[in-house]
């Protein structure tokens, strides 16, 4: 990493790794939109890394980590695209990242519809999905935690489109 | 012969009932049937100091089964009886003529005996196993927050098992019914624990970064498939029951959760929306690509494999409404088994007839073959995810 040209070839090889993951996310999005009930899925799906060891002294509900610095991004229903409206967002969660040496937990929600588990996989996704667009903007791997916790922990307790677009999201625990 | 006479009528019951096969025809053409679907039977009070209490457990039993009917002793085909005496409860069930159909003798708690001999009437008489006394479990708010409780399958002997005030959902009870597999955030995220049932020890066994949740024991108690995402992705996992050993059985840039095992061990349902919506599919316990199965619906969750290996019961949504539909694997046939208010989180009972699923925080249980649904619990605030033994 003292080496300022390896670092910039390890920046390209991650930026391009992470926008192919983050062009297959777009072309799963599209096709979700008109699915297909027939057939096997065949194939493989690498994905772009795998999530560092876990820190357990601090956890996304842990008084020490920072839940309120960065806005909560908001998902589709049934969907993990990241919107062209939450890149903004999103640029200002990985600048941060990359001038600063502290861990981010990303926790993905869900609204009420839905099953528990299958919510919960979903959250998860959600939070997965945050993590690759804020690596491909150039954030480290190994200093951001994804959580999932499904429909638990609503931002509105209400019911109808309003609560559960409020739910709909991923937030950022920034640790102390 | 009796037996052999009485399997045959009520296969022939249930022919008439069940709405697509036509597989028992052939084995029944010489028996005239009665227009009831259901054996009748005659229950005389059981004698002893716990007899209020056996009695009512086995009548409960044996309607619950959807296989009887209590009737009057000259309407009935036999007549279940017996003594309850030095704490043993000698169980006799006859016939018209007075023969002997059914007489053992059962030891163990009043429930315990009633329900064991509940189930040796329902397969003496039917061939078919019997649900009484199994285990079930499920995640419910009474406290305020979610807990794990069990509870017998007719809802009685509730027990809390966790008391943690954290968020502790998605169990899952071992065949055997002796351990319970759940996912818990008690350190934050999300993990899979176990707690073995009799001693109340408990153990983390899947803890890897990201979430891990929704464990599903293996038909003999030695594997835990669920959910890990550990690899940047939500993917299904095999690990052994102590958490060791992980192997990951999918790979897709979709979501996969909520596995449920073929009674052999040798392949696995679950959701995945790798294509679109929500969708089941079916994989080989040793990995390998998943074969999507066709259900004719857009939105298919939390699939749950019968023990007899014949059905796949899951959640659809259809026009906001969550509903349970089956998938008969033979003819490859849905039906969907609910209407009205959201029906969530099917799962099989050990007797491949019976459903549990929740509706408005309450416990149901629906008989798969006729509709009928009971409501087993309530007053525990919400329940949802709710676990049986096999």
């Amino acid at each position: 990493m003292s080496n300022p040209r390896f670092a910039t070839i390890t920046r390209i090889a991650r930026l391009s790794l992470a926008a192919s993951v983050v062009l297959s996310l777009g072309a799963c999005a599209s096709f979700k939109k008109k699915p297909e009930y027939a057939g096997s899925s065949d194939g493989d799906f690498i994905s772009g890394s795998a999530l560092p060891d876990r820190n357990e002294s601090s956890s996304f509900l842990s008084e020490s980590v920072d839940k309120s610095r960065f806005s909560p991004v908001y998902f589709g229903f049934d969907s993990y695209s990241v919107e062209s409206s939450e890149e903004g967002k999103l640029n200002a969660v990985a600048s941060f990242l990359r001038n600063s040496s502290q861990e981010l937990i990303i926790a993905g929600f869900t609204d009420e519809r839905g099953t528990a588990e299958y919510n919960r996989g979903l959250g998860e996704k959600r939070a997965q999905a945050v993590r690759s667009y804020l690596l491909s903007r150039g954030a480290d791997a190994s200093r951001i935690q994804t959580t999932s916790f499904g429909a638990e922990m609503p931002a509105d307790p209400g019911s109808g489109e309003a609560a559960w677009a409020k739910n709909r999201r991923a937030e950022f625990g920034v640790v102390r | 012969m009796m037996r052999k006479l009485l399997f045959a009528l009520s296969g022939a019951a249930l022919c008439g009932l069940a709405l697509p096969p036509v597989s028992f025809a052939a084995e029944t053409p010489t028996i005239t049937i009665s227009k009831s679907d259901t054996i009748a039977l005659a229950l005389n009070p059981i004698g002893g100091p716990d007899s209020a209490l056996i009695t009512k457990v086995v009548q409960n039993d044996l309607t619950l089964s959807g296989l009887f009917s209590i009737a009057d002793a000259n309407r009935a085909a036999m007549t279940v009886g017996g003594a309850d005496a030095g704490g043993s409860l000698q169980g006799k069930v006859l016939d018209h003529s007075g023969g002997t159909v059914l007489a053992r003798a059962y030891r163990g708690g009043a429930r315990e005996k009633a329900h064991a001999f509940a189930n040796d009437i329902i397969e003496t008489l039917t061939g078919h196993r019997g649900m009484a006394g199994s285990t079930i479990a499920f995640s419910a708010t009474r406290s305020g927050r979610k807990e794990i409780y069990s509870a017998d399958y007719d809802g009685s002997n509730v027990r809390q098992l966790t008391h943690d005030g954290s968020i502790s959902v998605a169990p899952a009870l071992s065949p055997d019914g002796r351990r319970l597999a759940y996912t818990s955030y008690l350190k934050g995220y999300a993990d899979i624990y176990s707690i073995d049932l009799a001693s109340g020890a408990r153990q983390r066994i899947v803890k890897f970064p990201g979430t891990n949740s929704g464990p599903a024991f293996s038909p003999d108690g030695s594997q835990i498939a669920c959910t890990v995402s550990r690899d940047g992705n939500p993917e299904l996992y095999v690990v052994n029951a102590n958490g060791s050993g992980a192997r990951r059985l999918t790979r897709t840039p979709g979501v996969e959760s909520s596995p449920s095992w073929s009674p052999d061990g040798r392949e696995l349902v679950y959701s995945s929306d790798d294509r679109g919506g929500p969708q089941i599919y079916r994989i080989s316990a040793g990995g390998g690509s998943g074969q999507l199965l066709s259900t004719g619906y857009r939105y298919c969750t939390k699939p749950t494999w019968s023990p007899d290996g014949k059905k796949i019961a899951f959640n659809i949504r259809e026009g906001g409404v969550f509903r349970i539909a089956v998938l008969d694997l033979a003819s490859n046939s849905t039906r969907v088994l609910t209407s009205g208010d959201d029906a969530r989180d099917p799962i099989w009972g050990p007797d491949s007839r019976h459903l549990l699923f929740t509706r408005g925080g309450n416990l149901l249980l629906l008989d798969a073959q006729n509709g009928r649904t009971v409501k087993i619990l309530d007053g525990l605030g919400s329940i949802s995810e709710p676990a049986w033994s096999r």
